[in-house]
């Protein structure tokens, strides 16, 4: 009991203090704050630069005056990866802080029972950086999301049609690939297969790979059976780094073509540049404005390093467009009312801002006035269609030195034609 | 399938370390200790620690020896590493095991080691983070032995299969010819009557500890070297290291190390018949099939 | 004050959904001493059979029979009996830790397959398309939450019950007495392997009966649900309770869920804002600091199990 004490002593006077500091911010309307939720893996390597980015996207804004000028409280709880977990963090920030607003969570298995039992039963907007499955579109689709659940991870339609495109253009005739064993990957996995045979490339293997593996040698060894002419990689970077320094060791063919996961420095350090000569990623991509490399800049100076990690831009620009679409929606909206405001943050016809803490004074301003803005985000002109998917421009990538750079540019049309092609 | 055979070997190698280590506290102290993997943790990261001082201090030995991606430092990092982790291991008997064995049952040793791990685990990612470290960025290409049946095989990995066998072999001598060999196995076969023969029991479990920490130092360097390091490698590796430990038979030190050769071999050989998805269920497979037609692993004797 | 309400509804059915489970471990552990290390599998049965059976039909996996929701709930847990029973039948004469670790690899195999066969559970994406009962008649999200927990409390309450009174009866005894000394058990012509695998099996289906439950409630399971921390959460109640009390196992549930749920509450609470993205990872230790604290201070649990003196003179079988 010597442990379990203090906790629940401090949940008591947690308590006590939290009734105390809600009177005291009723009482003194003047600075004000808001407060949003946040259900992140803080826990996991790959989370805490996600939590780290989303956190920093609320500095930004309170920088900029915050939501209707309050400034915004950003609570953070981790979700372990366990959807209990995670649902019972959300189920707090809802019924105990009061948030019409919840950020999260990465996993798909984690954001759907939050979103089917907590955010929908208590009207509460949902925004996730990176839960990928489809099944949210399907869900959307028969109406039971009630149009309160966002993503600004690109579904992985693109991702897969450009790295097929990548390898047309290279002209490789077989493509072994190695995925991650989540929805994700699964999910891109099998549509690259179809895009890439549409293409009449081979497709020699398609491995995948468990969490929490000792080695993966076993599994870089089945993939290089096939002996391909390239490599398609829709792994994580801690993975990711494991199977491709087995791979290149066992004299694996240099040509890689990446998901945008693996767009990390903790990749390009452990592999190496000398052996990413022949890497092409794929990703979301930002719109040929001069502002479009805000977040970049921005990242860089925060955290002195290039936003490479999975997730990381997405997080951003989840975090600034529903707080946007907060302000947009004014003082104590509901969820739905906020969820309702995502599309005059988005519209296409309005005033482009950038993704920084100009960007964020200048779109509130607007939005106060009652007009709309399109926000220019780290991924791109970030557009949602009716099932609160984002499509979006795409880009190929390649290592440097220092982080990575744009090697091309696809644009939107393209991208649709090219998907029309090999569906 | 030559291919997955040597890589098989090479893996069973380091899993063998790890079980060596469990099998015998399993057998002194009689308890599954699920934070045992964790000792191959901190191993890693204390060398990683002491490599980079002894590179620093003294660059000439951050040079790499012959095609090997270990340098002179490194192998000294090892062996500071490997104290480090047996004081570590006896430190952590001293204030959790130790007292719960007085007072509690198997099944709370069990599930303190579950804590323990929990601790040990996060308390790393919070001093190293959570991202993967390597020793040496370098890779280091594999060397084709044959071409049909293809064959290729990493100098690092001959490197650590062989270190490891040396150090089995210096075990199995300190355990089978000195007097110290004598009194653990007194200790395992009979706590009570080895006490009565004038053997200091709290010494004898320090030494077990030692020995254990000092092998999942070893096996932890050998894995760095070999994959990445990250705080996670324990939560990792525990499982094949259990399912080695009882393939082999809980006590048999032999037991353990022919485990290591299986549980490696064969999760390298199921992807031939598998799909790789399935990959994290075959050691346990392995043991299911083995504890139906033996009860008690190849080697373990039965106990009650 | 009504968010608070609501939460604590919440919070109560998830923990009363847990300490159904853990009831159903207390029988193979507490009462028959069956080391089962894979919880999670059994539990999984129920969740994922109870959603198959009564969900809507998917395109892209079996399933979806959209059966009348008790019957579903029920086919839920006689899913994880008969897992139970191949599983026991396999591995029930083993050693503890031997048992342990063969029914953690049952574990982890079975939330491979559930990750893996896609047309089967729908992958690792998880299984959705199931309506909770009931639902289209209840507008309100926390009365039907309430509604939840009133038949929640009732199953707990039913599978308290029907426990205690087996554990008191004859049948009870015969599990102590083979749980303390199989040999004795042997040579008074008891069967001890029959009854232990029937042990299993009815702590099994408990066990599965808290899994559909916990997979009605989200509407949805995923392999995420069936992950080994579950097995090891469940144990750490079982064992802060008090092994072999029931009603130690059920307070047991209840302190470590709220201690779990409330480190995490108040870590994100206090914690100063720059150390915020590390309160997972200090969540973790605290977490294991109270389990190794509390075995080093009350090794026997909160509730030890109370040593029923054998009522002589009335055995009836």
């Amino acid at each position: 009991m010597t442990f379990n004490k203090p906790i629940q002593k401090g949940a008591i006077t947690a308590g006590v203090l939290l009734c105390l500091s809600s009177f005291a911010t009723a009482s003194a309307a003047a600075d004000c704050s808001v407060k949003v939720g946040a259900v992140l893996p803080t826990s996991v390597d790959w989370g805490r630069p996600i939590a780290a980015v989303a956190q920093y996207a609320v500095d930004l804004a309170n920088e900029a005056g915050g939501v209707t000028g309050c400034d915004v409280e950003l609570i953070l709880r981790d979700s372990q990866v366990d959807p209990k977990i995670g649902v019972d963090a959300a189920k707090a920030l809802v019924d105990l802080d009061g948030v019409p607003l919840l950020l999260g969570a990465v996993s798909s298995g984690v954001s759907m029972p939050i979103l089917t039992s907590v955010a929908v039963p208590s009207d509460v907007m949902m925004m996730s950086c990176c839960s990928s499955s489809t099944a949210f579109t399907e869900l959307a689709k028969e109406g039971k999301s009630k149009g309160l659940f966002y993503r600004t991870f690109a579904t992985s339609g693109v991702q897969a049609a450009v790295g097929a495109m990548v390898a047309r253009d290279k002209g490789y005739k077989s493509v072994a690939i190695l995925y991650k064993n989540d929805d994700w990957g699964q999910d891109i996995s099998n549509l690259i297969a179809g895009d890439l045979e549409a293409l009449g490339i081979t497709v020699t293997a398609s491995v995948a790979l468990n969490d929490a593996q000792p080695s993966y040698r076993a599994e870089v060894t089945q993939a290089l059976k096939g002996k391909p002419d390239a490599l398609y990689l829709a792994l994580y970077p801690t993975e990711g780094s494991a199977a491709v320094r087995e791979w290149i060791s066992l004299g694996g063919t240099q040509n890689m073509i990446l998901a945008n996961s693996l767009k990390s420095d903790e990749f390009r350090d452990n592999v190496g540049m000398q052996y990413l000569g022949n890497t092409t990623g794929t990703d979301t991509a930002s719109p040929r404005t001069e502002s479009a490399s805000a977040f970049v800049d921005l990242y860089k100076a925060k955290f002195d390093s290039e936003p490479n990690g999975p997730g990381l831009s997405n997080s951003f620009d989840a975090t600034m467009i529903a707080l946007l679409a907060m302000h947009a929606a004014g003082k104590d909206a509901s969820g739905s009312q906020i969820a309702a405001q995502v599309a005059v943050v988005t519209d296409p016809e309005g005033t482009p801002v950038s993704a920084d803490a100009a960007g964020f004074a200048k779109a509130t301003e607007i939005l106060s006035g009652g007009g709309t803005v399109m926000y220019q985000g780290a991924t791109g002109n970030v557009r949602f269609d009716g099932s609160g998917n984002v499509s979006a421009p795409a880009v190929t990538w390649t290592f440097t030195e220092s982080g990575t750079q744009e090697a091309s540019y696809i644009t939107l049309e393209e991208v649709d034609e090219f998907m029309a092609l090999v569906d | 399938m030559i291919q997955s055979l040597a890589d098989g070997i090479l893996v069973g190698a380091i899993v063998s370390l790890g079980a060596i280590g469990l099998t015998m506290v399993m057998h002194m102290l009689r308890f599954a200790n699920f934070s045992h993997a964790e000792l191959l943790s901190i191993g890693a990261y204390s060398a990683l620690v002491f490599d980079a001082l002894f590179s620093g201090i003294l660059p000439i030995l951050a040079n790499k020896i012959g095609p090997l991606s270990m340098t002179w430092a490194l192998i000294l990092s090892m062996f500071c590493a490997m104290g480090a982790t047996g004081l570590s291991a006896v430190l952590i008997d001293r204030f959790v095991f130790k007292r719960i064995r007085d007072k509690g049952d198997e099944l709370s040793m069990v599930f303190a080691s579950f804590g323990v791990a929990l601790i040990i685990r996060n308390v790393l990612g919070l001093i190293f983070g959570l991202k993967s470290q390597l020793y040496s960025n370098d890779i280091v290409f594999a060397v084709m032995v044959s071409s049909d049946p293809l064959l290729l095989i990493k100098p690092d990995q001959v490197f650590v299969l062989l270190a490891a066998l040396l150090i089995m072999l210096v075990l199995q001598f300190v355990l089978s010819r000195t007097t110290l060999g004598y009194a653990l196995r007194a200790v395992a076969e009979n706590p009570s009557l080895a006490e009565v023969s004038g053997i200091r029991l709290s010494w004898v479990i320090a030494l077990v500890w030692i020995i254990g920490g000092m092998l999942a130092a070893a096996a932890g360097v050998f894995y760095g070297l070999n994959n990445h390091i990250n705080p996670v490698i324990g939560r990792d590796l525990v499982l094949p290291i259990f399912a080695a430990t009882i393939v082999g038979g809980i006590g048999s030190v032999f037991g353990a190390v022919l485990g290591g050769f299986i549980v490696g071999i064969s999760a390298n050989m199921a992807l031939l018949i598998l799909p790789s998805g399935y990959s994290p269920a075959v050691p346990f497979m392995i043991i299911l099939v083995l504890l139906l037609v033996r009860p008690n692993g190849l080697f373990g004797e039965t106990q009650t | 004050m009504m968010g608070l309400i609501s939460y604590l509804v919440f919070f109560t059915t998830i923990a009363s959904i847990l300490a159904i489970a853990v009831l159903g471990l207390n029988l193979q552990w507490g009462n028959t001493g069956l080391f089962n290390g894979g919880v999670v599998a059994f539990f999984g049965a129920g969740a994922y059979g109870t959603l198959l059976l009564g969900g809507a039909p998917q395109a892209d996996h079996i399933g979806g029979f959209n059966l009348f929701y008790p019957l579903a709930l029920i086919g839920g847990a006689v899913a994880a009996g008969l897992l139970a029973w191949v599983v026991g039948r396999l591995t029930l004469h083993l050693r503890h830790d031997y048992l342990a670790i063969a029914t953690f690899g049952v574990a982890v195999t079975f939330e491979n397959i559930m990750r893996n066969a896609q047309g089967f559970s729908g992958g690792a994406k998880g299984l959705r398309g199931f309506t909770r009962p009931l639902e289209a008649w209840v507008n309100d999200g926390l009365t039907y939450n309430v509604l939840f927990l009133l038949v929640v409390s009732v199953l707990l309450i039913c599978t308290y019950v029907f426990l205690e009174r087996l554990i008191r009866s004859p049948y009870g005894r015969l599990l102590r007495a083979i749980r303390e000394d199989e040999i004795a058990a042997r040579s008074l012509g008891k069967n001890p392997g029959k009854i232990r695998l029937a042990a299993f099996i009815t702590g099994s289906c408990i066990i599965g009966l808290a899994g559909g439950l916990y997979a009605t409630f989200y509407a949805f399971v995923s392999p995420q649900d069936v992950l080994p921390t579950l097995t090891f959460q469940l144990w750490a109640m079982l064992i802060v309770g008090g092994a072999g009390n029931n009603r130690g196992a059920i307070i047991g549930t209840f302190l470590i869920w709220a201690a779990w749920t409330a480190s995490g509450w108040s870590l994100s609470r206090f914690a100063p804002v720059e150390l915020q993205i590390y309160t997972g990872t200090m969540q973790f230790i605290l977490i294991g600091l109270v389990i190794v604290g509390m075995l080093l201070w009350r090794p026997q649990g909160l509730f030890p199990e109370r040593l029923v003196v054998s009522q002589s003179g009335r055995k009836k079988n």
